[in-house]
């Protein structure tokens, strides 16, 4: 059995700002991850969307290891992903530096249909192009466990 | 295609072109937690998996963002490479090394004038014996004329 998190400890994640950064797609990067995917790569030097999962992450200054321990998850086995919001303005593209920006924007105890308890914490990322446009937004919904896996 | 072709072609209830992944690859889970400096063992550790009290067996478990990209791709193959205006999935089932699963889509709304319209879309994961895998909603810019 692992000790639950205060719950205090969880609602005070709100409002924790990463500390924000840059990130650009390298033609490398983006050519494996497109891979990874079963398609093949996209015309114009346009970045798969796919990638709206984690150079957000990373373009922010953090990690999926960081957020793990945030939220202090039990193991790295123990978070399910519960959802994942990508609201695209501009397709991304290799090679441009974007701007990101990212916080905790809702986090709580709950109790799933079987009586289980978790903490649900939600992450917003914003991606903003050179010259300063909102290019996309991802928001991400993890389910930490606990005493479930 | 004229415009009233198309009008008939894109309507409420519209099933998009489905695309299918033959065989979920153990190995692009591998590559794909490199990329995203992803610690979770679930994705490249069979025997980790087989620790988990879900009878999963000795099987890696795809990254959800992964499982969403074939819908990604579905999509794109619809309406083009930048046709995606927003995605929202959930995770409702893993989705496992060497499965064949299979992107589904049907427009759910449209909305929009002659310039540029939207669909709205219910958009599913499935695996024959399994299931619905992942499911969400997208929508979706719509090229009259699909996307050649």
């Amino acid at each position: 059995m692992h000790a639950i998190p205060a719950e205090e400890a969880t609602k005070a994640l709100v409002g924790h700002e990463f500390p924000g950064g840059s990130y650009k797609i390298a033609h490398w990067e983006n050519f494996l991850l497109t891979g990874c995917t079963g398609a093949e790569p996209l015309p114009n030097g346009l970045a798969h969307p796919v990638a709206l999962f984690h150079v957000p992450i990373m373009g922010a200054g953090t990690s999926i290891a960081e957020m793990f321990e945030l939220g202090q998850a039990e193991s790295q086995l123990s978070i399910i992903p519960e959802s994942y919001d990508w609201e695209i303005f501009q397709s991304l593209k290799e090679e441009v530096e974007y701007d990101i920006s990212g916080a905790v924007v809702a986090a709580e105890r709950r109790t799933n249909a079987q009586g289980q308890t978790y903490d649900w914490v939600q992450f917003c990322f914003d991606v903003r192009s050179p010259e300063g446009t909102l290019s996309a937004r991802s928001t991400i919904t993890w389910q930490y466990t606990r005493n479930m896996l | 295609m004229s415009t009233r072709e198309a009008d008939t072609a894109y309507e409420v209830g519209y099933s998009i072109p489905e695309w299918v992944m033959e065989s979920v690859s153990a190995e692009r889970m591998r590559t794909m937690a490199a990329i995203l400096r992803d610690p979770n063992p679930l994705h490249w550790d069979r025997e980790a998996v087989d620790r988990l009290p879900l009878a999963l067996g000795k099987r890696t478990i795809n990254q959800g963002p992964l499982g969403l990209s074939y819908i990604i791709n579905m999509l794109h193959d619809w309406m083009g490479p930048e046709c995606i205006q927003r995605l929202v999935m959930t995770f409702p089932q893993v989705v496992l090394d060497g499965e064949r699963v299979i992107a589904k889509g049907r427009i759910t709304k449209l909305q929009g004038g002659n310039s540029q319209r939207l669909a709205e879309c219910d958009i599913w994961l499935e695996h024959a014996e399994r299931g619905v895998l992942l499911k969400g909603q997208a929508t979706v810019r719509i090229n009259e004329d699909g996307y050649q």
